[in-house]
């Protein structure tokens, strides 16, 4: 059922991001909306699916940019990987948790994302782009992250109902 | 032996798929595959773009408005095009005695033949400046054609699938542009700054350049056509100990508000190899 939905969704979040959220800028940051599901239903606890979620949405992501298809679905997988790490332990206790996780994965991501461009041989101005697209859009993703938290975690309990002990 | 935890599985699988569909996308195999898988995507995505710019117009402009701002719309596009005739005729004006012979060759010409295409996404990189529109080589565009809008030149065509293609702007720093200025009759090349800003370099140091001096493409190195509005002088960077002068321009365009571009379709660019290092 998660990749019933998920896949449809994540390819949706795809081309929100590409078509409504172009002309939606912080500075030059963007909120990463794929990277939000990924890491949503990583914390909701199905890490596993969002890896999968990870790998189509990337690619989604890479079709409607000037990157290579496939990179972004490596970075997804891998931030998904990090988020397992976490999976079901501190969530459930800690609140603050999706900020946390969310401020690393949007740093590793557009890290790696920059990464990939200077392997295609584009010119890169670090502090211009750490200053106006980085921090941006880790900060939009800030704001996203407990939201976007709490609605896959709504989600996964509708379609996985957690088993109670009588 | 250890049995791998099937997360370690999962993960190893995920990666080596993602690392084949990179391999494949570099080797150019992906692309029949994309351009079928491209179809429902790019459907959805102009079904989206389409009701998100008139939504957009609704919410940007009050109701009462609206009829206005259509007439106000069709003047400006109408005053655009008025503005670039004025401009042709300058240039033809102003090159008439060196450009006669070959006016009349440029007349025997077919004009420039344009196809109108909805702006559908930008790149999803923000590292990348390029928009994607909707038509590809279904539609007849290929690969290096110069998109423009009645405004001025937008960028050129840098990847084409079937149903759609994406523009490389000319803000984007990788994309450089021969220009001239329309007073002076000055050349310079322009470049995007990593911060999206357009400088003219390589101005020859005894042009006079002036504030507000219409900048046009050169058509020198066969990647443009000559004569499309580039944009107007911002700011003239002149040191008597460089070897040129700089300009800084303030595009005609405004690309953050692109919804409908042209293509010249009649427009063969001229490919280079690039050398090997």
């Amino acid at each position: 059922m998660a990749y019933i939905l998920g896949i449809p969704l994540v390819i949706l979040l795809a081309i929100f991001q590409s078509t409504l959220l172009g002309t939606f800028q912080f500075l030059e940051g963007r909120p990463d909306l794929v990277l939000l599901a990924v890491i949503g239903w990583g914390l909701a606890g199905g890490s596993e699916e969002a890896m999968v979620w990870g790998l189509v949405g990337g690619v989604a992501l890479d079709m409607l940019s000037g990157v290579p298809i496939g990179t972004t679905s490596i970075i997804l997988i891998l931030i998904a990987m990090l988020v397992s790490l976490y999976e079901d332990r501190i969530w459930e206790a800690n609140f603050l948790t999706p900020l946390g996780i969310t401020l690393v994965g949007s740093l590793i991501f557009h890290i790696m994302s920059l990464g990939v461009i200077i392997l295609m041989g584009r010119e890169i101005d670090w502090s211009y782009m750490f200053s106006r697209v980085i921090l941006p859009s880790t900060f939009i993703n800030l704001l996203l992250a407990i939201p976007s938290a709490q609605v896959f975690k709504v989600l996964r309990n509708r379609l996985y109902p957690p088993e109670v002990e009588i | 032996m250890r049995r791998l935890p099937p997360r370690v599985i999962i993960v190893s699988v995920l990666l080596i798929i993602a690392l084949g569909l990179l391999i494949l996308n570099l080797s150019g195999f992906l692309q029949p595959v994309q351009d079928l898988v491209a179809r429902p995507i790019i459907s959805v995505q102009t079904w989206f773009a389409l009701r998100f710019s008139a939504l957009r117009d609704v919410l940007t402009s009050p109701r009462d408005m609206a009829t206005l701002r259509g007439e106000v719309n069709r003047l400006e596009a109408e005053n655009a095009l008025l503005q670039q005739e004025i401009i042709s005729l300058r240039e033809q004006a102003a090159e008439a005695d060196v450009l006669a012979a070959l006016l009349n060759y440029a007349r025997s010409q077919p004009q420039s033949r344009y196809l109108a295409t909805n702006v559908i996404g930008r790149d999803v990189s923000p590292f990348i400046r390029s928009i994607l529109i909707g038509g590809g080589s279904d539609a007849g565009i290929s690969k290096g054609m110069p998109v423009v809008t009645s405004r001025g030149l937008v960028g050129r065509v840098v990847e084409v699938f079937a149903t759609y293609s994406r523009v490389q702007l000319i803000t984007d720093p990788e994309n450089a542009v021969n220009v001239k200025f329309q007073e002076s009759r000055t050349e310079g090349v322009l470049t995007a700054q990593l911060n999206g800003e357009l400088v003219v370099d390589l101005i020859d140091l005894n042009a006079e350049l002036s504030q507000g001096e219409l900048v046009l493409t050169s058509g020198l190195g066969g990647k443009y056509p000559a004569d499309i509005p580039v944009g107007r002088i911002l700011s003239i960077h002149h040191r008597d100990y460089d070897l040129f002068q700089q300009a800084t321009i303030q595009s005609s365009v405004e690309f953050d508000q692109l919804d409908i571009v042209l293509v010249i379709t009649n427009f063969r660019p001229l490919i280079f190899e690039q050398p090997n290092p």
